[in-house]
């Protein structure tokens, strides 16, 4: 028998284009799997000689799914920029929107993306192995995600105006104060919402708990960890300092976010549009590491909220404090974040500061610094924002590392060992390709960030002979 | 035209006979054509007397007409909880096809078609979503106008920017027809 390659294209209910392929051998084994992201991308250089201060609402159109972590990243990096402290209350503000996109994010993921995997099975007919299937299998569990999302959503209207590409974090703090009646309303539903993620987390740990020999050997294998923490070493999504932790546990490295290219470079393949990060005093691939939830639970200490620590606490024991390896433990982090994130938004609108109306601070002198970076843990890992500008503030270089450039070796790394485990060429069924692209759904991707692409969205499987000939394709 | 749809809708209202109708428009201002429906929208809130939107609204804060409209930049599932409160849904979007009519006007009819991008909700899905989980079954149509021009832009192309008179009057014939009952 002739070896063969098999593509999945696109790869689907994950963010953007993306393509796998698998090789087979002569004996329909597969040999090597392939993560391609295809788009182009031009962003960072067509950005150069703009004012550094359109940045906040430009790079937030990179996405209509992550546009607040574009337009906070962005607006820490232009904090920077113009050498300029936002207030207390501003910090508190820029946080809320932040957590309304937590909310909104994870909750759809789980409830829109995932679970239909997890749910209804990796072997569910495809047909109804979607969202459509969770609807029809449980209309009362959709409709707590419907709200989940519209919640988040709402924070997100509420402080920057529109839910889609806000109008809110500028240089040196916010542009509107939140006034007393958007407070009380969404405090109101908080308890609710908070309710809702108790039953996703239940979902998750009974399935985990019912298929822990799966969960346990899906896409499992060793890396590094990178997150934001607060001094203390706990779970931070909006400042902090960098930490790295490696596959061991011990913290590898830990730095401030402005000094992340001391730390960080990106290496490059001729098969993908996406970088690979990695930690540079580790080389490459020795420094590859993963972010997002997985990656922010294990580098952490702690959690600064009662429920989500609780969770924290146990999630931690599942490798006696070591890192959590196995991909599709992502899910369980994820819900731990989401319920942070609502126990966060209680926090924030309980600190007397946050209808504070001093929330811009202003320049004293018109000389800028000429460079900024601004980091921030978007929903699916850190998000790195550098700016140059010249002494007029247009700028002359940017740099975007996004969440998903962060994550990916650890997705090619992942469908590779699904593949392996799962794809048999001999006798391939639609259930082993969607294992493959249930690996890559654990880290949520969003390529269109990834690659900051502009124009087509779609992502494919394909499967190719010794001879190169393709054999089959899945594309949906 | 506009008189005589606003005139017929305060007949309709104080017979309380109206149907309620939630025009949608929606796409990517940023991308010229693609934001084409934001331009329909204004043009048929003048026609009928209302408050045109600037580009930072969507028209959700004032909902509550027998007639109301809205932009926004993509169809989301928590307008559903809006959708419930409407008989009649007419949807505005762009579109690309050469083989559809440069003002394409047809019912839309619930579907669920596994989207290849989760973001991804098209009107029949929305209505689909809606029957499944409200019970709710508004009638559905969809105006679909072609776009020629997707740059990084807020100007409409001259070919799509006159379609846009002509979907308006479709639109309002459509309110006419479905409350001549």
């Amino acid at each position: 028998m002739n070896a063969r390659k098999i593509t999945i294209e696109p790869v689907t209910r994950i963010e953007g284009h993306g393509r796998v392929t698998v090789h087979l051998n002569e004996e329909g084994k597969v040999e090597q799997t392939f993560f391609h992201v295809d788009e182009f991308r031009g962003l960072e250089k067509f950005c150069e000689g703009r004012p550094y201060f359109e940045m906040t609402q430009i790079t937030q159109r990179i996405c209509g799914i992550c546009p607040v972590s574009h337009h906070l990243a962005s607006a820490k990096a232009c904090d920077g920029v113009a050498r300029l402290e936002p207030p207390r209350p501003a910090k508190l503000l820029r946080e809320l929107l932040h957590m309304g996109q937590y909310v909104q994010s994870h909750g759809m993921h789980f409830f829109h993306l995932a679970a239909p995997d997890l749910v209804l099975g990796f072997d569910a007919d495809p047909a109804i192995r979607n969202v459509f299937g969770i609807i029809a299998a449980n209309p009362e569990l959709a409709l707590k995600a419907v709200n989940l999302r519209r919640y988040g959503q709402q924070i997100i209207e509420r402080l920057g105006g529109k839910r889609v590409h806000p109008n809110f974090a500028v240089p040196g703090g916010v542009n509107s104060p939140l006034n007393q009646k958007d407070r009380d309303e969404i405090l109101a539903e908080l308890d609710t919402m908070v309710g809702i993620a108790k039953v996703a987390v239940s979902i998750g740990k009974d399935w985990i708990g019912s298929n822990m020999e799966l969960v346990k050997s899906f896409a499992t294998f060793p890396s590094s960890y990178m997150g934001l923490v607060d001094m203390e070493g706990g779970l931070q999504l909006y400042d902090g300092e960098i930490r790295v932790m490696d596959a061991e546990g011990n913290i590898a490295a830990q730095f401030r976010t402005d000094h992340y290219l001391s730390y960080v470079a990106e290496h490059v393949e001729s098969w993908s549009f996406l970088k690979f990060p990695y930690l540079r005093k580790l080389g490459w691939p020795n420094g590859t590491y993963r972010v997002g939830p997985l990656g922010r639970l294990n580098v952490a200490d702690k959690i600064g909220t009662p429920l989500a620590n609780e969770e924290f606490k146990l999630f931690k024991q599942i490798n006696s404090g070591k890192p959590v390896e196995g991909s599709l433990f992502y899910h369980y982090a994820r819900l731990i974040e989401l319920v942070y994130a609502l126990e966060r938004i209680a926090q924030l609108l309980d600190d007397p500061d946050i209808l504070s109306t001093d929330i811009r601070a202003y320049p004293s002198s018109t000389k800028l610094a000429g460079q900024g970076v601004g980091v921030v843990e978007a929903p699916r890992g850190t998000l790195f924002h550098d700016y140059a500008t010249d002494e007029n503030g247009q700028l002359t270089r940017v740099n975007l590392i996004v969440a998903t450039g962060n994550n990916n070796w650890a997705m090619h790394t992942a469908s590779g060992l699904v593949a392996k485990a799962f794809v048999d060429g001999n006798k391939l069924t639609e259930g082993m390709l969607n294992r493959v692209e249930a690996a890559i759904r654990c880290y949520d991707p969003c390529l269109s960030c990834a690659t900051h692409a502009i124009g087509k969205m779609p992502l494919e499987i394909t499967l190719i002979a010794a001879d190169g000939k393709v054999l089959d394709r899945i594309s949906r | 035209m506009d008189i005589i749809v606003c005139s017929l809708a305060t007949f309709y209202i104080y017979k309380g006979i109206m149907n309620r109708t939630l025009v949608i428009g929606f796409g990517n201002l940023d991308r010229a054509d693609d934001g084409v429906a934001y331009y329909v929208i204004n043009a048929l809130r003048r026609r009928l007397g209302q408050k045109i939107l600037s580009e930072e609204m969507t028209g959700l804060e004032g909902l509550g007409g027998e007639i109301d409209s809205i932009f926004l930049s993509q169809l989301v599932p928590e307008l559903m909880d809006v959708l419930t409160d409407y008989d009649q849904v007419i949807f505005v979007d762009a579109h690309v096809y050469e083989n559809v009519d440069n003002l394409h006007c047809t019912p839309v009819t619930q579907d669920y078609t596994p989207p290849t991008f989760s973001h991804n909700i098209t009107p029949p899905m929305l209505l689909a979503f809606l029957k499944k989980l409200y019970h709710r079954e508004p009638n559905g149509y969809l105006v679909s106008i072609r776009g020629y021009d997707f740059d990084f832009h807020r100007n409409l192309s001259v070919d799509t920017k006159a379609l846009v008179e002509p979907a308006v009057e479709y639109i309002q014939s459509r309110l006419l027809s479905d409350n001549a009952h």
